[in-house]
């Protein structure tokens, strides 16, 4: 703001009057304000998604482009149906009946079409029609307004590209994201566009981005959503369309009376514990509503996708008949392969980079016996196919024959067919190795897949992420059959656990809002023994997240944004592991010394194909950049040439640092950020002057690299013995059986309504519901940034929490007796309905009335201390819920903590006005 | 979301509460309040002066700053005065009034100026009911003491440099500041409140926006 003085400062005054008493003596501000119409946005949410669409879109035009072409198909595939079922006179058409011309005798197109009253008036007459024809109005009303508004949005986003971001949209498509979003985060100093924090981090903007998908990558690692079905005849199979995710977002994140009362927050009622039943129940009414209204509209739905399905897929088979027996990623296969913190166009890459080594995979398993029917159908569909063509090229006119043309489309359709049926000659399949390769694109992988990559179950199973297409048309196509009975008989009954999942694995970051605390990717709280986190981790088995998700996640987000400075442990954490995999890499065979004696030698020599040879090493150290892709290349050499292109990086960064300083410049980001995360992790290979496309592709290198060493020191870990990561857990049953056997607490799961897995600790281990850990935006010392109370006290009081949370034998914070938890399940429902009276609100002194089996949880009075970090922390519980629910296992007392030198009150979001909150003295 | 929110949470008497709810509302905007702007050519403009006035409270060993508007205080004083009637005369209860700052943004022609909050400040009480005398005497100190100590955390809340709207235009004044009142300029404000009854199961949202 600049100011200046027109005269010597001068005590004005003293005048109440409001008038400016003199022109002469007065300060003159110059207002700073209508420079930027982009600070504070109200909701960066659908900002950020927006920006990020419209970067995926190529720019504005191809969008708007894109979008009226939706329109007006739509428009066409309704309009085309009825003109075909009702203007044409097939009759004309198939020569059955003969027009009498005057000038000549050929039938045009137009003889077939019947004049237009006659077509309007079948139409009209038609209530079938009619009907059809008004949803599809309505439809596309809805559709046309909501593109008008669109386009008014994404003007906006147009102009903060070109004015804010200093991007054209001609050369928007050649900007990579990882460009566009430095620029957002260095805009954000200029701009505040999100006012919370003076800087926003790459994990901000993804988990903006992302917020629902990664509570559904969430809910399919933990196998909350019923995808999986086992039907009579067809054995177990995933079925996950396109209805039943629509369905279950709009369900749980912005259907009327979601889960989620905006973008941002989930409403505070499922934050409680305290009526989770009566949540649950009302969850589970809505889900049987909209799984009526599903029936209801199913034939509307059905109508429509058999339509669409037809005119999008009949050209594309008639094309190429063989892109029927093509394969695709399947959607369950995308929910489960898909990382946290994901976006979509990251995913969409690693999967196309692993298509062709999945389908190769998916080929070794042809079957000898339909191969041997195969070539003999297509000797014989080739011998009278090659008849009728040399028949055609003598003479013409046998095409006029009847059907002669029929018959050579659908025997070249049968030969394609059969031809897929018919494996290559000339190609040896190695299934393992091909597993391997997928494995290093796809990053995840059950554990028994390999070694067994032979078998017929691993294919099988490999084959619901890797699905037909004809089978991904075939389920789209049944979707709105099965999708209502899928969510009235088996989301339904899942209720409960949907409540108790969205209340333990939210998690509020200031200046983001509720996220899912599994996109934190915060090791100590997610992370899984058995993946590298071992010793790290304080996770109970319910809170861990299967397949090495949070560490496979975490490495994918540090990858594929350098810059992002992530807290010092999981800094930690990531270093650690580059440096391991960076040694063993280089084959430094002194360095290998130091690690444990446990650790196999060389686990990259294991899961090459070969020993690493040096020479290969130095061939791919002066091999081109460009061909470092596996395609085509066996897969030990091809990841033999990848590794060395990072361990070139690797050895020439330290060569190439002061060279990156001076070209620093024209990276977005400051040098000086990069500087810092250099010197944490240590072996950051992207040093110099690449560019970030490259940047990327080395990304992917490296990611391979490191999914494939953390699977196979997964491996070697586990060292075979049977891993409770069974492929799927079909039903939370499994990993509450298999809970038993780690946990000792005794037989099963006496409630068949409520199969959550829970081991001893899973009861005080879920903590999460109230503004928990806030890695990416909290810590790391800013000293330019005020943090409010609020901000300061999050962290310690999470991790009070979470102190409460990971052992069981502890004494949790106040002095609370843990060891209630360790009361028997069974039948808390029903106590639970019984124990709703008010009047068991537990207050002080009224532990006595409580059964004694609950163990006395409040023993303390609200005068405890708490310290942490060597800070007293008077702490209480609160708590709405009534005593009984204390041994529901999800049970989490609302938890106070005062910082009596701040005299600041952080309540946590549990805590009810309700509750009797006595003054704190 | 985009917008920091505080909440300060006071256990107070009956008789206490409207007290209480200016003292902190006072107080806050005190702090969220300028001198009238006076545009020069230019684009410049000058402050005028503010004045302040100490306040003392008569069920409360307290006293507080405020901006000497009565105005300002008039328009406060009705929304406390809503507030307290709808919390009843009952003698114990919950409620919780929201000072919400705000700024407008003026959109194209197919949607409405937007209103985008930008701090929010959340009062929660709690009326206890006192037996007698005596603890009427000690609470009537305990309260004092306790509203100084929210005084500071607002103060300490207001002195870190957070996010402000940028100081506007002449065109723009009222897109940020609230023009109506004749000597001073608070930021744009919204007052709501909510109450919450004994049973902690109904709740009635009253809004009076000004």
């Amino acid at each position: 703001m600049a100011a200046h003085f027109d005269t010597e400062y001068q005590r004005l005054e003293a005048s109440y009057s409001d008038s400016p008493t003199g022109e002469e003596n007065l300060l003159v501000h110059v207002p700073d304000g209508n420079k930027s119409p982009w600070h504070h946005i109200e909701n960066l949410d659908l900002f950020f998604q927006r920006v990020y669409n419209l970067h995926q879109k190529n720019g504005f035009t191809c969008m708007l482009l894109g979008e009226v072409f939706e329109l007006v198909q739509l428009l066409f595939v309704v309009g085309f149906t009825v003109f075909l079922a009702n203007c044409v006179d097939y009759d004309i058409l198939f020569a059955n009946k003969f027009v009498n011309h005057t000038d000549s005798s050929k039938v045009t197109l137009p003889d077939a079409f019947l004049p237009v009253d006659v077509c309007s008036a079948s139409i009209r007459d038609n209530v079938a029609v009619m009907f059809v024809l008004m949803i599809s109005g309505v439809f596309w009303l809805h559709r046309l307004i909501k593109f008008i508004y669109n386009v008014c949005c994404y003007w906006e986003i147009r102009s903060f590209y070109t004015n804010a971001l200093k991007m054209s949209m001609a050369e928007l498509p050649y900007f990579t994201w990882q460009e566009v979003q430095a620029r957002i985060v260095e805009i954000q100093k200029e701009h505040q566009i999100c006012i919370h924090k003076k800087e926003l981090t790459e994990l901000d903007i993804y988990h903006r981005i992302l917020r629902f998908k990664n509570y559904m990558v969430a809910m399919v690692n933990k196998s909350l959503l019923p995808v999986r079905f086992r039907p009579p005849l067809l054995g177990e199979s995933v079925f996950y369309t396109r209805g039943l995710k629509y369905n279950f977002e709009l369900i749980f994140f912005w259907g009327p009376g979601s889960l989620f009362e905006s973008e941002w927050s989930l409403k505070p009622q499922y934050k409680r514990g305290g009526n989770r039943l009566e949540l649950a129940d009302k969850l589970a009414s809505r889900i049987l509503w909209i799984g009526i209204a599903n029936l209801l509209l199913c034939p509307v739905v059905l109508v429509w996708q058999i339509l669409y399905a037809f005119f999008s897929y009949t050209e594309v088979i008639k094309r190429e008949p063989g892109s029927l027996g093509a394969r695709c990623w399947s959607l369950y296969g995308r929910c489960y392969l898909r990382h946290f913190n994901e976006l979509d166009h990251e995913l969409m890459s690693r999967l196309s980079k692993g298509y062709k080594a999945s389908s190769r995979y998916m080929n070794c398993f042809l079957s000898p016996l339909l191969t041997v029917v195969a070539k003999n159908v297509a000797f014989f569909a080739g011998s009278l196919l090659a008849v009728l063509i040399a028949l055609t090229i003598y003479d013409e006119d046998v095409l006029a024959v009847e059907h002669v043309l029929s018959s050579i489309t659908l025997l070249g359709v049968c030969i394609t067919v059969c031809r897929s049926f018919i494996p290559d000659k000339h190609l040896v399949y190695c299934p393992e190795q091909l597993l391997r390769l997928i494995l290093a694109h796809i990053h995840y992988m059950p554990d028994h897949w390999q070694g067994n990559a032979h078998r017929y179950e691993t294919r099988d199973q490999f084959s619901q992420l890797f699905q037909y297409k004809a089978v991904f048309i075939l389920e789209e196509l049944t979707s709105p059959l099965v999708t209502p009975f899928i969510l009235i008989f088996s989301l339904r009954r899942k209720s409960l656990e949907i409540i108790d999942f969205f209340r333990n694995f939210t998690v509020e970051v200031v200046g983001v809002g509720d996220t899912c605390s599994f996109a934190q990717m915060d090791i100590r709280q997610h992370g899984h023994p058995a993946w590298m986190s071992e010793g790290k981790t304080e996770a109970s088995i319910y809170q861990q997240a299967e397949d090495g998700k949070t560490e496979l996640s975490l490495m994918h987000f540090a990858i594929t944004n350098p810059q992002w400075q992530p807290p010092t442990e999981t800094t930690h954490f990531i270093s650690q592991l580059k440096e391991r995999v960076q040694r063993e890499t280089t084959g430094d065979r002194q360095t290998l010394t130091s690690l444990s004696g446990s650790e196999p030698r060389s686990l990259i020599a294991n899961f090459l194909a070969g020993p690493p040879s040096l020479a290969s090493l130095h061939l791919g150290r002066d091999g081109s950049l460009t061909d470092h892709g596996p395609v085509g290349v066996s897969d030990g050499a091809s990841a033999l040439r990848s590794l060395s292109v990072s361990s070139t990086r690797g050895s020439c960064s330290s060569t190439h640092r002061s060279a990156g300083h001076a070209s620093s410049a024209s990276r977005a980001m400051p040098g000086s950020s990069t500087d810092a995360r250099t010197a944490s992790s240590g072996s950051s290979v992207w040093e110099g002057q690449l560019t970030s496309l490259v940047l990327s592709e080395y990304a992917s290198t490296e990611m391979s690299i490191h999914a494939l060493y953390i699977h196979e020191l997964h491996k070697q870990q586990s060292g075979g013995e049977l891993s409770r990561h069974t492929w799927h857990r079909q039903d939370s049953d499994d990993s509450s059986d298999s809970v038993t056997e780690e946990g000792g607490s005794g037989g099963g799961n006496p409630n068949p309504r409520n199969p959550i897995p829970r081991s001893h600790t899973f009861p005080i281990s879920t903590p999460i519901s109230t503004p928990g850990p806030i890695p990416s935006s909290n810590s790391g010392p800013n000293p330019d940034r005020g943090t409010t109370p609020g901000q300061e006290v999050t962290p310690l009081q999470s991790n009070s929490q979470r102190r409460s949370g990971g052992n069981t034998d502890s004494v949790g914070p106040g002095g609370r007796v843990v060891r209630s938890v360790r009361v028997p399940m069974g039948g808390w429902a029903e106590d639970g309905r019984g124990g709703r009276h008010p009047d068991t609100v537990p207050e002080e002194g009224s532990e006595d009335d409580m059964p004694p089996n609950t163990h006395k949880v409040f023993t303390q009075t609200h005068t405890d201390l708490v310290f942490v970090y060597g800070v007293p922390y008077h702490c209480f519980p609160l708590s709405s819920g009534d005593v009984t629910d204390l041994r529901d296992p999800t049970y989490l007392p609302t938890l106070i903590l005062i910082l009596p030198e701040k005299n600041f009150l952080l309540i946590c979001e549990l805590s009810t006005m309700a509750s009797p909150l006595t003054p704190d003295g | 979301m985009n917008c920091r929110s505080e909440v300060l949470e006071v256990s107070v008497e009956g008789r206490q509460v409207d007290e209480a709810m200016l003292a902190l509302l006072h107080t806050i905007l005190l702090h969220r309040s300028t001198g009238k702007f006076h545009y020069k050519k230019e684009g410049t403009y000058s402050i005028g002066t503010v004045g302040t006035q100490d306040i003392d409270c008569d069920y409360i060993d307290f006293s507080f700053v405020r901006v000497s508007s009565d105005e300002l205080d008039r328009v406060i004083r009705k929304a406390v005065g809503e507030f307290k009637d709808a919390m009843g005369n009952g003698t114990d209860g919950m409620g919780q009034i929201s000072l919400e700052f705000y700024q407008k943004k003026k959109s194209r022609w197919p949607f409405s100026d937007e209103c985008i909050p930008w701090e929010v400040w959340s009062i929660k009480v709690n009326v206890v009911n006192l037996a007698n005398e005596q603890e009427r005497q000690i609470c009537r100190e305990k309260v004092g003491e306790k509203l100084g100590e929210k005084v500071i955390n607002i103060v300490e809340v207001i002195n870190q440099h957070e996010y402000l709207p940028k100081m506007p235009t002449q065109s723009e004044v009222d897109n940020v500041f609230d023009t109506s009142l004749k000597d001073v300029q608070p930021y744009l404000y919204k007052i709501t409140f909510q109450i919450t009854d004994t049973l902690g199961t109904s709740k009635t949202t009253w809004f009076c926006a000004y």
